[in-house]
């Protein structure tokens, strides 16, 4: 296997809070090979959007990126890199879209000017060629007319139209890597489906790797190639796309599959995950989630469970990997109210 | 299959913290520095205010010796000196904290009653009748504040201190009533009111229990800058001699006794003077940490 | 009462807001938000409304509360004229009536204690004070899965799932009939959403409750309606049970909205119809059939943008807009004279997939 394109070591980012020490990203490792798509699903508070800002170091102050965390990107990591270099790298190598297309476009300029402005601070085009490259983007990213669009004001565009302009911006220095957090779910189904055919499409003609970040399982089945479930700021369960579907291993990503309603597939009552994610400030020691799981033990809480080796490239961070006959015994998730639960 | 259809305890999650919303600004105001020794500041020259009789040295009114005792520089018998009728400045000071406080807090009440009553209709009202009253407001509006106070004192002289109060007041509601409209009609679609109309609550209700509350950090804001602004407003029409009549202290009345012979009679100016500048600063760093903790909630 | 009589009933419901321009405030112009939209709710039933943005769905639910008030249109609730009613009625008929909404921040008062937020249906209607409006408060916490003494805690203290079983608490303080779910889940996690859901349901049994769900999510709501409706553009495209809604969908716009949502199986790859464009402005609607500029079926002519398709019953309870599905009260002949060019016929293009 060929040296990934960007690797994650232990990433730690960390907000320092009156309420205390929130560790919304604790400890999480993981490749992106060049030309992959790779699905990042979590709920929220599971850290997966504070991921995605690390990697191109946006976390703001009371946030921190902790030392001894690695981000290796094309040789340089991130972490330790100076102002300038990180700017460059920023919408030029890596580059990001955005789940709210109408905040992250400047209503005073026209998109054409914004796309273009892109050439101008990375590719040093003359205002002229960059305009061109700018429809030229435009009109690759399916919107109709592009020259008279790209003179249009954000708000003169629909939601759908306003991601193509974003994917457009994303993509105009073809960066080795897209990050995409909920790039669809501001956007209505069909629209969402336009933008995901379209993000596919673009994906095999740039050669660019993506790292999809949804909270939608759907979304995830349809576009990634290998899928990273997190859980209160930490990795759980990494796979294939079609294994993870097939054979998921932490209960945590079964909970998740289960407790969605799908078409076709009629139930009487959905399941649940009973409760809500911990507080970031108090992760629970041991397992993290097992209070609401339906298999926990004394283990879980005695012992923080590492990545298990399930299969190839199939790792779960649930001691079920070593004691697999307990799946067979579950029992009523041990839920415990908030303040009592020392009782 | 493991996963249950029953959520008997999804009650649980993060532990709340008990703290009302107003706890939690007042929390959140009282973090800064500043502001704590603002509210020190002022808490004291409230309370010198309050404590007037029992802190002043003497009787703010008597004139013990015109001759003998008049125009004294700072002495440690009179610590801010004597005034031309030999009345002794401190307790001219302390007794003003207590009327100038006295009549920047009263005057602000009016307005304050004024202007949310005032835009809080016209917000929550809409329509033409909204257009009506804010084109009304517009037209006071472009009459400067002071000009209108100075031509009425000036036509009515020897006006009680009630009467100040009440003009004061009647001239301060302009820019608090548009704000008390911006926000009402910021939030009378927000989805807690259209809750309330679905429970048949009344338009009385809706305006007391559900969009005044929501309005209140905006309006404490702009009630403690306006204090600060009547109280300056005050000193210069007392200054211009047609403010609080005399021989009555209030700050700007001893700066006006001392302001024939101001080189040589400093001190006439500069206690009452310092007073005030120290009220109306730590007023406007607390109207600031107000509105910081306001922005920081939203 | 009659027992077969709908609980809500709308006739030819209109909602028009109007465009103003210019400092006279001249009106040039209307957004149809809701246009012409006729459906009843039986007792018990659960209505589904789903739809893109735009299509009216939330405008439709909140002209039957008349949180809007409906331009033109018939609105009944138990045989009585909504529309007709003045205030105090109206008030009455909001204890008939709530309402839970898809925000669970704004939707909450955040200067009201939990417990006040609770107690003032009770209040407004007069229907319990004191003590006993206390232990009321205290059994509704308890009847949505929430800890009673939770009533002296302000919204900000609860996660959003929470603040949502708070609202449905509001909702049912007065005992409603009917509640119009406006988007219940939609701003919920996943796990989150599975709990309301089921919550909801749970409600319905225990009250004999009457929902109108609207969403926009269409796996929800087949869990949870007994017949949908599919708004586009202010009008009622397509209306049936779910069972024929998601197994044979007629309307072209619908096939097109279920083969969109993205299916969480890898394997499960699917013939996908991708919609061309956007939705059009509803302040200017399309002529005729209101999809006809974006639809795919094969028999699409000229007369789809001159005729104005009926909501039309094509298989018994199904009922469709669409003058290209046969049967169709819309002949050919008249098809052909406003320049029709193919003749209707089945078009079923996701039947494979779900058979």
């Amino acid at each position: 296997m060929t040296a990934p394109l960007l690797s994650i070591r232990n990433l730690r980012t960390w907000f320092y809070t009156e309420a205390g020490v929130a560790r919304a990203v604790d400890g999480v490792s993981f490749d992106i090979g060049a030309g992959e798509t790779l699905g990042l699903v979590g709920e929220s508070g599971s850290g997966k959007s504070v991921t995605a800002l690390s990697i191109l170091r946006l976390i703001q102050p009371p946030g921190r990126i902790e030392s001894g965390s690695v981000i290796e990107f094309e040789g340089k990591d991130i972490v330790t890199l100076g102002d300038d270099e990180i700017r460059d790298i920023r919408g030029n190598r890596i580059s990001m879209i955005f789940q709210e297309p109408m905040s992250a476009l400047n209503p005073v300029f026209t998109v054409g000017d914004q796309v273009a402005e892109v050439a101008r601070v990375h590719g040093g085009m003359s205002r002229r060629d960059a305009w061109d490259r700018a429809v030229e983007m435009l009109a690759l990213t399916g919107i109709p007319d592009a020259d008279s669009r790209a003179k249009q004001y954000p708000h003169q565009l629909s939601g759908g139209m306003r991601q193509r302009v974003l994917i457009a911006m994303a993509l105009m220095m073809k960066p080795a890597l897209v990050i995409a957090d909920e790039p669809t779910t501001a956007l209505d189904v069909t629209i969402q489906a336009q933008i995901l055919d379209l993000l596919v499409d673009l994906q095999k003609k740039i050669g660019t790797s993506i790292l999809m970040i949804t909270h939608d399982l759907g979304v995830i089945a349809e576009t990634a190639s290998r899928v990273i479930v997190m859980y209160a700021g930490e990795v759980v369960e990494q796979a294939e796309v079609d294994e993870l579907f097939a054979k998921p291993q932490h209960p945590y990503t079964e909970g998740l599959m289960h407790s969605m309603p799908h078409i076709g597939h009629d139930q009487e009552r959905l399941n649940v995950i009973p409760g809500t994610v911990p507080a970031p400030t108090e992760w629970p020691a041991g397992c993290r989630f097992r209070d609401r799981c339906p298999y926990s033990w004394d283990r879980c809480a005695s012992e923080h469970p590492p990545l298990y080796q399930i299969g190839t490239g199939h790792v779960s961070r649930c001691h079920l990997a070593v004691e697999p006959e307990r799946r067979n015994h579950p029992h009523p998730p041990v839920v415990v109210e908030a303040g009592v639960a020392a009782a | 299959m493991p996963w249950q259809t029953q959520d008997f305890a999804a009650a649980s999650g993060p532990t709340p913290q008990r703290e009302s919303p107003l706890a939690l600004s007042v929390r959140n105001i009282l973090r800064k520095p500043s502001s704590r020794v603002a509210l020190f500041v002022l808490g004291v020259i409230v309370l010198v205010g309050l404590l007037a009789p029992l802190i002043a040295p003497y009787n703010p009114a008597a004139q013990p010796d015109i001759v003998g005792l008049k125009d004294l520089p700072p002495s440690l018998a009179h610590p801010f000196g004597t005034d031309p009728y030999s009345r002794d400045v401190l307790s001219r000071v302390i007794y003003g904290a207590r009327l100038s406080l006295m009549i920047g807090i009263l005057a602000t009440i009016v307005s304050l009653t004024l202007g949310v009553a005032y835009g809080a209709i016209a917000g929550y009202a809409g329509g033409i009748l909204d257009a009506v009253m804010m084109r009304v407001l517009d037209a006071f509006l472009s009459i400067p504040r002071l000009l209108l106070l100075i031509g009425v004192l000036v036509a009515w002289p020897k006006l009680s201190i009630g009467a100040l109060v009440v003009f004061l007041g009647l001239t301060g509601w302009f820019g608090l009533s548009r704000i008390v409209r911006g926000q009402v009609l910021a939030l009378k679609h927000a989805e807690f009111v259209t809750a309330a109309q679905a429970l048949g609550a009344s338009r009385r209700r809706i305006l007391w229990r559900h969009l005044l509350p929501n309005i209140v950090s905006p309006i404490v804001v702009a009630a403690t800058l306006g204090v600060a602004h009547v109280i300056v407003l005050e000193a210069g029409l007392s200054y211009l001699g047609i403010g609080v009549p005399k021989p009555l202290a209030s700050w700007g009345n001893i700066i006006q006794d001392g302001s024939d012979q101001f080189p040589t009679m400093w001190w006439m100016s500069l206690f009452p003077g310092l007073f005030m500048v120290l009220t109306v600063m730590t007023l406007n760093i607390l109207a600031e940490s107000l509105s910081d903790a306001y922005e920081r909630r939203r | 009462m009659n027992g077969t009589e709908p609980l809500v009933s709308v006739r030819n419901l209109k909602k028009e807001f109007p465009i103003r321009k210019g400092i006279l405030s001249r009106q040039v112009g209307a957004v149809k938000a809701v246009n012409d939209v006729s459906f009843d709710v039986a007792r018990g039933e659960t209505l589904g409304v789903v739809g893109e943005s735009g299509c009216g769905k939330t405008t439709t639910g909140r002209s039957i509360l008349r949180l809007i008030e409906p331009t033109s249109g018939e609105i009944r609730f138990e045989g009585r004229d909504v529309r007709a009613m003045g205030t105090s009625e109206l008030r009455a008929l909001r204890r008939e009536m709530q309402i839970i909404f898809q925000d669970p921040v704004s939707s909450l008062n955040p200067r009201m204690a939990v417990g006040a937020i609770i107690r003032e249906g009770l209040t407004i209607h007069k229907l319990a004070e004191g003590a006993a409006a206390d232990a009321r408060v205290r059994q509704l916490l308890q009847e949505v899965g929430l800890r009673p003494e939770y009533s002296n805690r302000y919204p900000h203290e609860f996660s959003g799932g929470q603040r949502q079983r708070i609202g449905i608490a509001r909702a049912l303080s007065v005992e409603p009939k009917f509640i119009v779910c406006d988007e219940p889940v939609s701003a919920l996690d996943v796990s989150v959403q599975a709990q309301v859901i089921n919550l909801l349901e749970d409600l319905q049994r225990d009250h004999d409750l009457t929902y109108m769900f609207i969403a926009h999510d269409l796996s929800v709501v087949e869990h949870i309606a007994d017949r949908v409706a599919v708004m586009y553009l202010g009008k009622i495209v397509e209306l049936a049970t779910v069972e024929d809604l998601y197994s044979t969908p007629l309307m072209p716009y619908t096939q097109a909205l279920l083969s969109a949502v993205p299916v969480a199986d890898p394997h499960a790859r699917k013939e996908r119809i991708i919609l061309q464009g956007d939705v059009p402005s509803p302040a200017n609607p399309p002529s005729g059939c209101v999809f006809h500029p974006r639809c795919h079926h094969p028999a699409k002519d000229a007369a789809c943008a001159a005729i104005v398709p009926p909501l039309e019953e094509k298989t018994p309870g199904h009922f469709a807009a669409c003058i290209k599905q046969p049967p169709t009260t819309v002949s050919w002949e008249q098809q052909k004279e406003a320049g029709g060019v193919h003749p209707p016929e089945r078009y079923l293009p996701l039947a494979a997939v779900h058979a």
